[in-house]
């Protein structure tokens, strides 16, 4: 005997319920239910349906989805760090990386050449964080919108749109900037703020205008079934 | 086999060496398929089995396909030719260890 459509869509239920929030772990471990489920009535097809996804709901152990979930995270999200660092690796490659040091010179003659240097680092961090903090918040708003109108959830999505653990990226600059004291100093020393300030403005644009705007290619990429599902 | 923690570290090498034997799979036919070869003394939790596929998919050594069966979307998994070399490798580490453990466990005297 074969599940029927209302089964599956209670088993969808089951998941989410069970606090699987994303439509791609939620379509696999509904499809091993089911096959479990399958399996059982073929030995004793006298027991109920609910009976029987109780029996393979409990071999997934006390903990239940979490272990899945929580795996597939992590995964995940070693993903995304390693997307926005190859995107960050072409901006220090042929050709982009003529317009990054140009760029990094840019603004070293900037704070170079005028006075109270420091005060504007500490600025230029400054507006940075807020940028990025701004650029989340507009994400995840947008992103919350379009949840809202076909109801599924992919946690890479999710990632992609500001659910992304990047607090250290914003913790650091905010230490270094509050480190900043005095007036005159060396060259080398500014070199190294403009290297920084660029590097942490490249990957806020990475991170909230570039992946966003390929967000649907690398969606399709990660799950075959998106095309399908959208 | 009552003792989980001895097969964990091999997991996903039997998952890769199904793989490699059968094409593709999706999850519950891998656990069957073990429980079949080994008469059922090996059950894989469901829950150690799919963290380990989505890690060996983020590294790239396997890929998925998804299908419309019986009602339902299934992922199928598969080697990818990464996968395939690394497979290999695998299996010889393997095979290295289990030869290491029976020379412990059952030292020949000389």
């Amino acid at each position: 005997m074969k599940l029927s459509q209302e089964q599956i869509e209670r088993l969808y239920k089951f998941t989410r319920q069970h606090y699987v929030e994303y439509y791609d772990l939620q379509t696999e471990l509904v499809d091993h239910l089911a096959n479990a489920i399958e399996e059982q009535w073929q030995q004793n097809p006298k027991l109920s349906f609910e009976e029987a996804l109780q029996i393979e709901f409990k071999k997934f152990g006390v903990f239940g989805f979490m272990d899945v979930v929580e795996q597939r995270q992590s995964v995940l999200n070693k993903k995304y760090n390693k997307l926005v660092l190859s995107e960050l690796k072409t901006f220090f490659s042929v050709p982009k990386i003529i317009g990054t040091v140009a760029a990094i010179g840019i603004v070293f003659y900037f704070i170079k050449s005028i006075t109270l240097g420091a005060l504007v680092v500490q600025s230029l961090f400054f507006i940075l964080v807020v940028l990025y903090f701004l650029g989340i918040a507009i994400l995840m708003q947008r992103n919350k919108k379009r949840n809202k109108q076909n109801g599924k959830k992919w946690l890479l999505k999710e990632i992609m749109f500001g659910y992304s653990s990047s607090a250290g990226l914003i913790n650091l600059p905010i230490q270094f900037a509050l480190h900043l004291k005095g007036e005159n100093y060396h060259d080398g020393l500014l070199l190294l703020f403009s290297f920084l300030l660029i590097l942490l403005g490249l990957t806020e644009y990475i991170m909230l205008v570039l992946i966003p705007s390929k967000a649907e290619d690398f969606l399709k990429e990660t799950y075959p079934e998106y095309k399908i599902a959208n | 086999m009552k003792n989980s923690q001895l097969y964990k570290g091999s997991l996903t090498t039997i998952v890769m060496k199904l793989l490699e034997e059968n094409g593709r799979m999706y999850g519950y036919e891998i656990t069957q398929k073990v429980k079949e070869i080994t008469k059922g003394e090996l059950k894989i939790t469901e829950g150690a089995l799919y963290p380990a596929l989505h890690k060996l998919e983020a590294e790239g050594v396997l890929e998925v396909e998804i299908e419309n069966v019986d009602n339902r979307l299934r992922k199928y998994y598969k080697l990818t030719e990464k996968g395939t070399s690394e497979t290999i490798n695998r299996l010889a580490e393997l095979e290295e260890f289990i030869r290491n453990m029976q020379s412990i466990v059952n030292p020949k005297l000389t």
